[in-house]
């Protein structure tokens, strides 16, 4: 029997669902299972009994608890696809709306991370789900598997003074490169799960944090983190650097 | 008595969660719209976001749209430092507009469209299902994937990922030039060449001797869309607003509120003209403010449509394809630059000339326009987003309200209504996300 499959959006930009739409094996996933609701790309509302829900997107309005509780009482495993799904993800930036990552309203069997979650990653988790067996997501942070590792300094005391390199200053496909903290950009590697293949780091840029944390305790990986590094007033005062892609549980 | 029912429909097999709402009083349709769920903010959340921070933040907008959203973000960052942004970075930009629209073209084409096509042509009874869609025609369904695959990885080499890209930034592209990946893309384009070749002579085969609906014709509407001395340009240009051969009006980007403007706190764009006019962007609105693509075979192929089809919104699926077909074109042309071969330095953005800017592009569905304002801290302080499927709402719900009351009239099925007016919808390829923005 082929396993059957719903995959519903919530709040969010679709980009998961455009990601997993283009996959080199999304034919090979049509023809292996049986979609039974995906609005998408197929016309069927009701909602049956499946094998696997994958839910993108937040919880941003009440109206779609509802939905996620129905597909969850008809799933026998529930994933959450993507950052905003698992964590909340870009909306955390939000100070007027409510947003929730899925996980606080249904239980849920697994997180596929990433804003969007990269290709392999996303491709290897839907053929193990589909082939019924366990996923396994990496708990190591995104420094270690890093390029720049080598001349990272195990006693950090960076002063950081940006979250961005100046675009003159963006130098590709050169040996021996500082570590971001080291100079002085603010990278969230230290405290962001591993998995993207550093593609950002490669590209001059330094990880925004959208894998989102290794850790259930992310406020106190940090404040870790933060008593490695000095931020500047101007940086401190900034909003959403850390929270960018998912929300304190306890905010005010 | 007044018998008033509310009907309400989720949109299936468009991007995001739209409804059709259907008003019926006294057993007659009054009204039909087309509503989308409230905006997520982003317009408000940017406020006190440093500028270099904004393109990244804004690709998350729309996950089809992603390019698109960044480029104009960096475009209108770029008019307030007055910087001139490196060819070889706005050449790049432009294979990344190409990648997004072929991927989303594409997937808007095969799950979205053609299904609809099949059944208002009377192919078949009911729409096809991705399953039944994926066996109609085997060669059709590998060009397909190979065209979805081809704007990924078009995505992945410039832009360093597929969906919401690393490389474009404020100043310019990141880029380090490789001759093989620029013989990989352009391998890919000749692909897309081929197979778009194949699709296109193929729908011309399927439907251009069939007659379209009268259903699915356009009103009168004012053609808005970004333009270059007549050629078609997704990147550089002035806008243009088309109303027939005789009556156009052009002007730069930054004068854009002259013609339109947009409350933030509102739904919809304002346009500073007779209310009863409406605006259309998107594929239907480049094609008619474009004079020549200066490709032979695109004359010849759009040949095989009369008056009765390039008059309706059905043409939009036709002239997507063909979209796709002069930019895979393009971006031959582009990688035969000798400029991609050199290894540049980016501007460096130190001096702020200008307290707002303006940056537009024409994104898959239109013309998208981004207005920052910053306050002394250089940091933001209004954003304004104007979105190409908020433009075409109007048309949108003009066409399905009149559509709706003719087949409601006639037949009485109110779920056949709620069925055929999605088709309309769907010929416009809404971008829920955008607008929901």
């Amino acid at each position: 029997m082929k396993p059957r499959i719903i995959i519903i959006s919530l709040t969010s930009c679709s980009g998961c669902i455009s990601t997993l739409i283009s996959l080199d094996i999304f034919p090979q996933f049509l023809e292996r299972t049986k979609i039974i609701h995906f609005p998408f790309i197929l016309d069927v509302e009701k909602i049956e009994d499946c094998d696997i829900a994958l839910v993108e997107g937040c919880i941003s309005e009440d109206s779609e608890i509802g939905l996620l509780k129905e597909v969850r009482k008809h799933a026998k495993k529930v994933y959450a696809l993507g950052t905003c799904a698992a964590y909340g993800g870009i909306l955390s930036l939000s100070n007027s709306r409510n947003i929730k990552p899925i996980s606080t309203y249904i239980e849920i069997d697994g997180i596929i991370p990433g804003c969007p979650p990269p290709s392999k990653l996303l491709g290897n988790i839907l053929i193990r789900l589909i082939e019924n067996k366990d996923t396994i997501l990496s708990e190591k942070v995104l420094c270690s598997s890093c390029p720049l590792r080598g001349n990272m300094e195990e006693n950090l005391d960076a002063d950081i003074i940006k979250i961005n390199p100046n675009p003159d200053e963006i130098v590709l496909g050169e040996e021996n490169l500082d570590c971001f903290l080291k100079r002085g950009i603010l990278c969230l590697g230290p405290i962001t799960r591993e998995g993207c293949e550093s593609k950002c780091i490669k590209l001059g840029l330094p990880c925004e944090g959208c894998m989102g944390p290794v850790s259930k305790d992310f406020t106190s990986n940090i404040i870790n983190f933060l008593s490695l590094v000095s931020l500047s007033e101007d940086l401190k005062n900034y909003e959403g650097i850390f929270y960018r892609f998912s929300k304190p549980k306890l905010r005010r | 008595m007044i018998v008033l029912l509310k009907i309400v429909d989720v949109c299936t097999r468009v991007e995001g969660h739209g409804t059709v709402k259907i008003l019926v009083q006294n057993d007659e349709i009054s009204s039909v719209d087309f509503e989308i769920g409230s905006n997520r903010g982003f317009e408000s959340f940017l406020i006190g976001k440093k500028l270099n921070d904004v393109p990244k933040i804004v690709s998350r907008i729309c996950g089809l749209c992603y390019a698109s959203q960044t480029i104009a973000s960096c475009k209108a960052i770029e008019n307030m430092f007055e910087i001139a942004v490196p060819e070889q970075s706005i050449l790049l930009r432009y294979l990344l507009l190409f990648g997004e629209l072929i991927k989303s073209h594409t997937m808007h084409f095969f799950f979205q469209s053609l299904p609809d096509l099949f059944q208002i042509f009377e192919i078949s009874q009911k729409p096809f299902s991705p399953y039944e869609l994926i066996r109609y025609d085997s060669q059709l369904t590998t060009n397909v994937y190979e065209l979805i695959k081809i704007g990924n990885e078009i995505e992945r080499i410039f832009g360093g990922r597929s969906v919401h890209l690393i490389t474009p930034i404020p100043g310019g592209l990141i880029y380090l030039p490789s001759r093989k990946n620029i013989s990989i893309a352009r391998k890919y384009f000749q692909r897309a060449i081929i197979n778009l070749e194949w699709i296109i002579e193929k729908f011309i085969d399927v439907f251009s001797n069939h007659v379209p609906p009268k259903e699915y014709d356009l009103p009168n509407v004012m053609y808005l869309g970004l333009n270059n001395f007549d050629n078609f340009d997704r990147y550089r240009g002035t806008l243009k607003i088309k109303e027939n051969e005789r009556n156009s009006i052009e002007f730069a980007e930054k004068n854009y509120s002259s013609y339109f403007e947009k409350d933030i706190n509102l739904r919809g764009i304002d346009f500073h003209f007779d209310k009863s006019k409406r605006f259309l962007v998107g594929p239907i609105s480049r094609y008619k403010i474009t004079e020549n693509y200066e490709i032979d075979n695109i004359n010849t192929y759009l040949e095989y449509f009369d008056k009765s089809w390039q008059n309706g919104v059905l043409f939009a699926n036709f002239l997507r394809l063909l979209e796709m077909y002069f930019e895979s074109q393009q971006g031959l042309k582009i990688l035969d630059e000798p400029v991609l071969n050199r290894r540049i330095i980016l501007p460096s953005l130190t001096s702020l000339k200008n307290s707002e800017g303006v940056g537009v592009i024409e994104a898959p569905r239109g013309m998208l326009l981004h207005h920052y304002y910053v306050d002394d801290n250089s940091l933001i302080k209004k954003a304004k987003i104007f979105i190409p499927t908020e433009i075409n709402i109007s048309i949108i719900n003009d066409i399905i309200t009149k559509f709706a009351q003719e087949l409601y009239n006639k037949t009485g099925d109110i779920n056949l209504v709620k069925k055929k007016i999605q088709t309309v919808i769907r010929a416009f390829d809404p971008c829920i996300s955008c607008v929901a923005h």
